[in-house]
């Protein structure tokens, strides 16, 4: 019964999945893109997808538009699970119309984020797209915003990750970047406000798409890429690990990942990883993947401002959120863009309840006009906001040097931080040895006979008085002195400690952190 | 769905037909119908009956395109979606690295000892790039093809792990 | 009488000392780095003592942390195993200086045997015939370049401290020669302490023949039988045998002779062995003596019913042998295979980290020298060897099998592992024939059976891997129902409209 209308519902659903075409799907993978479908069947578990507004059409009529209508109108959404936790997804589909955005498309996407947020399920957008349909005008900047709207509403509720596997120009930009993950992969996605056309116009300056918004340039320069993902499936491998990490909502806590890594176990070798020079580099992720679970950490931002290190791994099952600073890298002193990284990381950790430990060994922060003139001050404050801002259980590990302000801005004990240790090599000071001696004591090496010899003494004298963990222990700013070989036992019972944390701020609409 | 295990270059389409029970299913391998029954299962293995043998797999890493997995004691590498590669790898130059032209990984997890050339040398395939010591062996590791140096990502007495990125050569 | 031994070694050595140790009443003392705080050795010791951090200059090769722990412990007698300290004359030395009873050959001795010049020497004057090669220490590169082509390449570059396959290099022209220069003076360096160079000539299809042998300090010596260790790899050794398939009656006690007479040119004491080259014609030449305990010398316990420590520590303890050459025969067939923390596609290249898991093999005929347990961990710092797997028959065929058996028993988790090498190697027909030669491996394009091997397996197996990975993805799919049950806490934030 109802043959023929049974027939007229199929007929249209393979329209539908036909995309643009059969010819618009070859010319994309000739390019070596997938499709938006192949893309999401990738991502997503199999056979897990249910598609929603399969059928919807655009409803424009200038420009003979009504001419060149295709079912999905370039962005396909819906749902399923990634390793078996509910998702929503929406990817741009190149092979209609170049994947440009019109207001249905807004539409649709909008009403998938209005999903995720009332069903508190992460959200996933993978970006192939010309950018805003022409032919639509106003209409289709109206509809980014209205995205936009959408990201902000769902910011710091919902986990949103973008997936930049092709174009993303113009106004299209500003979407992934209000999202708290972005992922781009190596010449296929690329992200600019504008392209390297109107560059050249205006100012004459000739630039390859790659260098000016590829994958290497936002993930070592701008840090406008959290991931770079050497191919499509490397992206969608990485996406799943990192929702490994994090919760579905941030009323939940991360899925706990069972671990034979004993939470007892002691390194006895971890502080044989500290030079006796402390002028001597070292590899602080070699301390990071010794203490936690399997040696396995997922770094975020990992080639953008190397000093610092920030990514998620487990301890004893739990996600935590860690922020590192690395010594092999400018010595691992702070500046504009590490203060950056680490406090967006924070306070992401902060929004989906995710500890944070925070190792420290750093100088000082990077001086010079280059710094000064482009706002270290403003940026470096955004590092004290986050640390104190964030009420997630806190834990700071001093190892080496913490000097200055930048002791007070590695999560220091008075920002609020619940658990404060350090390694005997610790030596937390106002500053380094050298520097303090030639200011303090300034009068008496003026008028020293010989002030070489004074300026020995009076470094070794400083650092015996001052270079160490002990003055802070005495008064509290650290909770304990620990032996570098118990450092994951004592991390582990630590965020024990804290597992039920509940701090509060007073109200208010919302903090004025430096921006 | 398309299954290839890389080692033997064998091509199948496996799914599941029915699930009959608790734990039992029907399923298919090419054109061959299995009865299976898991005994144990969780993320990390599964102990299940094929007919009439019982087989451990232990699942070593699972991606969206490949799965790695030791099958009674075998090592197999499993890819998934094969169809698609081509496409896939096709900018990134194949493989399981999109940067496989340019970038020297280390076969073995040491330690520096010497790092052999420069920035800006040229190189040809099986030059010395530098040397690891692991297991009281000093191993030298050589370039995969010829080319200039453009980074060099190590230092002596720095720690690598397998498939760390030693040198970029282009 | 020696009442308390201290192991100035590690891993399966240690633990094999210690248990002969403890059959014999004696007390043992351990000595571990950083990094063998939670090994078997250290439990199974009476007493354990902590000399350093994990490289082996830091600890195993100190010799005055070592001589701490000796004296700290009250030990009368220091067993140094294999490698580390073992053929250190400066050590052995420092014992006897220290009145410690260093279980091995005298200093002077061991000083003759480490010296590979002057023992040739030695050796020449007895009568015992050697490799050609250079007449001395060569000082640098070019000297071993001028050698090197009088003498005609292939050549081999040894460090007059090496051993163990480490510190030697095979080279066929002088551009290999100068790039294994480098190499050869630093691994000799690393592990040894020292450095020295010598060029010798490399034989073809050459097996790889060594003697027991065993002298008192009353002049009494024997030879406890040959065993072949041509199969090897990079100059290491990877299976050895007992009784060697080219050897028979006659050869045995003709070479076993000049073994007699070797260990008198030296005047040694202990245990030792001396190892030959057996060129294709049946020419045997003197290459060294090593002046300590072999590491396959359960081998030979299989097949002589001795148990060789507690002879080590019976002529340590100045005993007279208790047995004269015609007392000892061999019963059955022996063969060893070293399983290394190696991954073979990678040139053999090292394989560390955690091993969760273990199964040892066990069973009539089948021994298991190793430091593995279910939770320990292969040190990047240390040698790769991580147990040895012994088999014994009464018939070649019969110890052979077994093995084949106790391969597949094997399970090692975590790391990669030398096993399915073996298993190919032992079911080729040229082993079966004892057809062996130092270059077996690429004599008979080992690596390509054992490639075609595994694919042959992976043929066996395929149906189930693929039910593994179709079962993968059903699990997940599994747990849909369970995770779309909304989680009580987003729901019941109740918020006012």
């Amino acid at each position: 019964m109802h043959t023929d209308k049974i027939e007229k519902f199929l007929e249209k659903q393979k329209t539908a999945l036909a995309s643009g075409g059969q010819d618009k799907i070859v010319s994309q993978h000739e390019k070596g893109k997938l499709t938006a479908r192949e893309r999401i069947h990738l991502l997503l578990d199999e056979g897990s997808f249910t598609e929603i507004d399969a059928l919807t059409t655009h409803h424009y009529y200038e420009y003979d538009m009504q001419k060149k209508k295709f079912f999905t109108d370039g962005v396909i959404t819906g749902y399923g699970t990634i390793n078996g936790r509910q998702v929503f997804v929406f990817a741009y589909d190149f092979t209609v119309l170049g994947g440009t955005l019109s207001q249905m498309g807004a539409k649709k996407i909008t009403k998938l984020m209005d999903h995720a947020v009332r069903t508190g399920c992460p959200i996933i957008g993978i970006a192939d797209s010309g950018g805003a349909r022409i032919q639509e005008g106003i209409l289709s900047l109206d509809g980014f915003a209205d995205i936009f709207y959408h990201n902000e509403l769902a910011s710091g509720v919902v986990p949103q990750i973008t997936a930049s596997i092709g174009p993303s120009a113009g106004g299209a930009v500003y979407s992934p970047a209000m999202t708290d993950f972005v992922i781009m992969v190596e010449k296929a996605g690329t992200m600019y406000v504008t392209g390297p056309e109107v560059v050249k116009t205006v100012l004459g300056e000739e630039v390859s798409f790659e260098d000016l918004g590829g994958a290497m340039t936002h993930g070592t320069k701008s840090g406008v890429a959290h991931f770079v993902a050497k191919n499509e499936y490397d992206c969608f491998d990485k996406i799943k690990t990192l929702l490994s990490y994090i919760p579905s909502n941030n009323t939940e806590e991360a899925p706990h990942v069972a671990t034979d890594d004993d939470p007892n176990r002691m390194d006895h070798n971890l502080i044989n990883k500290i030079p006796e020079n402390s002028l001597q580099p070292y590899d602080m992720k070699e301390i990071l993947l010794s203490v936690v679970d399997n040696n396995q950490l997922f770094e975020v931002h990992e080639l953008f401002a190397q000093n610092v290190i920030v990514g998620f791994a487990r301890m004893n099952g739990r996600t935590v959120g860690i922020v590192a600073n690395q010594p092999m890298y400018l010595a691992g002193a702070l500046d504009i863009d590490s203060s950056n990284k680490a406090s967006r990381f924070i306070r992401y950790c902060d929004a989906f309840n995710i500890p944070i430990i925070t190792f420290v060994d750093t100088p000082g922060y990077m001086p010079g006009t280059n710094q000064e003139h482009n706002g270290i001050i403003r940026h470096g404050s955004k590092l004290l906001y986050a640390y104190c801002e964030a009420t997630v259980p806190k834990i700071t590990l001093v190892i080496g040097k913490a000097y200055g302000g930048a002791y007070i801005a590695m999560g220091s004990k008075n920002l609020r931080t619940d658990i404060n240790y350090a390694w005997p090599t610790a030596q937390i000071a106002v500053l380094g040895s050298e520097a303090a001696v030639k200011i303090m004591n300034k009068k008496d090496l003026d008028n020293a006979k010989n002030p070489d010899e004074l300026k020995k003494q009076l470094t070794a004298e400083f650092n015996e008085k001052f270079a160490n963990p002990y003055v802070a222990a005495s008064n509290g700013s650290v909770d304990s002195v620990i032996d570098p070989a118990q450092t994951r036992p004592m991390l582990i019972k630590a965020l024990e400690m804290l597992a039920n944390k509940r701090d509060k701020q007073l109200p208010r609409k919302h903090g004025n952190i430096n921006l | 769905m398309e299954y290839k295990i890389a080692e033997i270059e064998a091509a199948f389409n496996g799914q599941v037909l029915q699930k009959t029970g608790e734990s039992d299913y029907t399923i298919k391998i090419n054109d061959k119908q299995h009865t299976l029954k898991i005994l144990k299962m969780n993320t990390r293995g599964i102990e299940f009956v094929l007919d009439s043998h019982v087989h451990t797999v232990k699942y070593l890493d699972a991606g969206t395109a490949q799965m790695k997995m030791v099958v009674d004691g075998t090592p197999f590498t499993v890819n998934m979606h094969h169809s698609l590669n081509e496409i896939v790898f096709k900018n990134s130059g194949g493989g399981d690295s999109g940067d496989a032209q340019t970038a020297l990984h280390s076969q073995i997890p040491g330690k520096v000892v010497s790092v052999n050339v420069s920035e800006g040398d040229s190189v040809k395939k099986g030059d010395v790039v530098c040397v690891l010591e692991s297991m009281k062996m000093q191993v030298s590791i050589k370039s995969h093809k010829d080319g200039t140096v453009k980074k060099i990502k190590v230092k002596p007495t720095a720690s690598v792990a397998k498939n760390d990125i030693l040198a970029e050569i282009e | 009488m020696i009442k308390k031994v201290l192991i100035a070694n590690r891993g399966e050595i240690a633990l094999r000392v210690i248990r002969t140790c403890k059959a014999l009443g004696l007390k043992t003392v351990a000595v571990y780095s950083d990094e063998d705080y939670n090994s078997l050795h250290v439990k199974k010791a009476d007493e354990a003592y902590h000399i350093g951090k994990a490289a082996p200059k830091e600890s195993y090769l100190n010799q005055e942390k070592i001589l701490d722990a000796i004296l700290k412990s009250g030990s009368d007698a220091i067993h140094p195993g294999y490698g580390f300290l073992s053929e250190n004359s400066d050590f052995a030395q420092l014992c006897e200086d220290n009145k410690i009873n260093f279980i091995g050959p005298s200093a002077a001795s061991m000083d003759l045997c480490g010296d590979k010049m002057r023992c040739k020497e030695a050796m020449f004057k007895a009568k015992v015939p050697t490799v050609p090669g250079s007449p001395d220490l060569v000082k640098d590169v070019n000297e071993a370049l001028d050698i090197a082509n009088e003498i005609g390449y292939p050549v081999l570059l040894k460090s007059v401290y090496g051993g163990g396959g480490r510190g030697i290099r095979l080279v066929n022209s002088d551009k290999e020669l100068k790039e294994a220069y480098e190499t050869v003076t630093g691994e000799s360096i690393a592990a040894f302490g020292k450095s020295a160079i010598l060029v010798e000539k490399f034989l073809e299809k050459i097996r790889h023949i060594e003697y027991q042998m065993a002298r008192d300090k009353h002049g009494n010596a024997v030879h406890i039988f040959e065993r072949e260790c041509s199969i090897q790899r990079r100059n290491q050794k990877l299976i050895e045998q007992t009784p060697s398939p080219a050897v028979d009656q006659k050869t045995r006690d003709r070479i076993g002779e000049l073994v007699v007479k070797a260990a008198e040119a030296v005047d040694y004491t202990n245990l030792g062995t001396a190892e030959f080259l057996r060129a294709d014609n049946g020419d045997f030449y003197f290459i060294e003596i090593n002046a300590r305990l072999q590491v396959e010398h359960p081998i030979t316990e299989l097949v002589s019913g001795l148990d060789l420590v507690k002879l080590q520590l019976d002529i340590a303890n100045g005993e007279p042998l208790p047995f004269k050459q015609k007392d000892l025969h061999m019963n059955g067939y022996a063969i060893e295979c070293r399983i290394n923390a190696e991954d073979t596609f990678l040139d053999f290249a090292p394989s560390t980290g955690p091993v969760p898991d273990v199964t040892i093999p066990s069973g009539p005929g089948v021994r298991c020298d190793t430091y593995l347990y279910p939770g320990c961990t292969v040190s990047p710092f240390y040698d790769s060897l991580m147990a040895k797997l012994v088999t014994w028959g009464q018939t070649f065929e019969e110890s052979r099998i077994r093995m084949l058996n106790a391969l597949n028993d094997f399970y090692i988790q975590g790391v990669e592992t030398s096993i399915p090498l073996y298993k190919t190697i032992l079911k080729t027909e040229e082993y079966k024939k004892g057809n062996l030669s130092t270059d077996f491996l690429k004599r008979y394009g080992i690596i390509d059976k054992l490639t075609a091997d595994i694919k042959e397996d992976q043929k066996q197996k395929q149906d189930a891997a693929i039910a593994g990975a179709i079962m993968h993805s059903e699990f997940f799919r599994s747990k849909v129902k369970s995770s779309n049950t909304p989680s009580h806490r987003w729901k019941s934030h109740m918020d006012r409209r």
